[in-house]
């Protein structure tokens, strides 16, 4: 499975989005944010199966749920960024 | 003992309340400043809690800005919208959680609508006003010292004719009214979590409809590179650590609520009122009561009123007198002077100790000669 990622500025929206995310039937689960992903700080993200990225954030911009970036993993293991 | 004094705060809570209060303390680490068990668990559990406030108020979890009381919030809020000089409009039943802070700012304040359980009055003053010009307005949705319930909809409703934004303060009626965020828009709404929502003291809400100016300023868990507060809800409003075990409390407290319905507790609250109304009266007591009104009743008699209360204490009776920090409402009710004794109801009030407290009152009344 390819590991994507949705980061977002603090825990209650990362937090709501799980939420909607789970409604939806798509599996996630909400870890901090790598510190090189979030020039501010202190960031909450979602990790999801990259085949339901799509999906996810259709969810959450439905939602009105704000988020930041996108990330999913590469051949090698590390992670880039993706526009959506 | 029996409690009449939830005016103050509500006092027993359900059993619910101390669980979660215990649960968070034995589980619970700092919500949003980490990724481990602990902080997510309070992260869960706070979230929770917004979540319930949200489907009680009808708003959104983010607007829900946790504060550690119904003051906290009024003042947040009112140093948002008030300046130095702004014209503000209130009635003529707040609480001084209200004026403090309007008079520590230097608002031109604009007293409309004195006559108590008259929505008439109160309607016609508030709007002309309004239509005299105001830069916002600030209004309870029921009176601490009276239990009149302000019709606060249609208040809200001439607010947004004329476009003054306004907050509304909760305080008595939060858990007891149903008081929805989307069908008032109100620009805050501010309340505790202590009185009708059955939380714990050191609790309150502030629903935010716009981004407050905060109250203090530090660490939030979030763009901490960032020198300036965050410009999102509800981090911008929320510095410093959380009171998660009264939060947790609080959680539950609205549970109850939810579970129970906001008009099924006014009922009862009044019917518990009317109950006191009548039994007051019969002795020729002289009791502040009309229509528009909840589980909160002031009476008054020859005596002071201090001193009643302190000789009701004595025989196991809570209540409150004096001038309720409310003079406004006082000076509006007339009684200023002398103050009222005032009894307030609420959860685990039953009509036996109404009926306790009605018959005690002539004994209670002659014992003051002897204080």
């Amino acid at each position: 499975m390819r590991a994507c990622l949705i980061t977002f500025r603090s825990v209650t929206p990362a937090q709501r989005g799980e939420l909607v995310l789970r409604r939806a039937g798509i599996d996630c689960n909400i870890r901090r944010t790598a510190r090189w992903m979030e020039e501010q700080g202190c960031g909450y993200s979602l990790h999801l199966n990259c085949k339901d990225m799509y999906r996810a954030v259709e969810q959450l911009r439905t939602r009105g749920i704000p988020y930041r970036r996108f990330y999913r993993s590469t051949e090698d293991g590390t992670l880039e960024e993706m526009a959506l | 003992m029996i409690y009449l004094d939830h005016g103050a705060t509500s006092f027993y809570k359900p059993h619910s309340v101390h669980q979660a209060v215990q649960r968070a303390l034995l589980t619970c680490g700092n919500p949003g400043r980490g990724g481990y068990g602990a902080s997510m668990a309070a992260a869960r559990m706070v979230l929770q809690c917004r979540q319930r406030v949200a489907e009680l108020f009808d708003c959104q979890p983010e607007q829900v800005v946790i504060t550690s009381s119904c003051t906290h919030g009024l003042n947040m809020a009112i140093q948002t919208l008030v300046k130095p000089g702004s014209r503000v409009v209130i009635s003529g039943f707040e609480h001084n959680a209200v004026t403090r802070p309007l008079y520590a700012l230097g608002a031109k304040v604009i007293v409309a609508g004195r006559k108590l359980f008259d929505w008439q009055d109160t309607l016609e003053q508030f709007e002309k006003a309004l239509r005299a010009g105001a830069d916002a307005a600030v209004f309870t949705c029921m009176s601490n010292v009276f239990g009149y319930i302000l019709p606060v909809e249609q208040m809200a409703e001439l607010c947004h004719r004329y476009r003054v934004p306004f907050i509304l303060d909760g305080a008595q009626g939060a858990g007891k009214m149903m008081l929805k965020w989307s069908r008032m828009k109100p620009a805050f709404m501010a309340m505790p979590g202590h009185k009708g929502l059955l939380g714990p003291q050191g609790t309150g809400v502030l629903i935010c409809g716009i981004l407050p100016r905060p109250l203090i300023y530090g660490g939030t868990g979030s763009v901490s590179r960032q020198q300036q507060m965050p410009d999102f809800l509800p981090d911008g409003a929320e510095a410093g650590t959380l009171n998660v075990p009264g939060i947790a409390g609080l959680s539950a407290g609205i549970a109850w609520v939810l579970k129970r319905g906001e008009q099924s507790i006014l009922d009862r609250e009044t019917q518990l009122a009317g109950q006191l109304i009548t039994g007051l009266k019969k002795q020729g007591i002289a009791v502040f009561a009309g229509e528009h009104q909840g589980g909160t009743v002031s009476f008054t008699t020859d005596e002071d009123c201090e001193v009643l209360a302190q000789v009701l204490a004595q025989g196991g009776f809570c209540v409150r007198a004096g001038l309720h920090c409310a003079p406004l409402a006082h000076e509006s009710a007339g009684t200023l002077r002398q103050g009222t004794v005032r009894v307030s109801v609420g959860y685990g009030t039953e009509s036996g100790h109404i009926r306790s407290l009605v018959s005690a009152m002539p004994k209670a009344i002659k014992n003051c000669k002897k204080f």
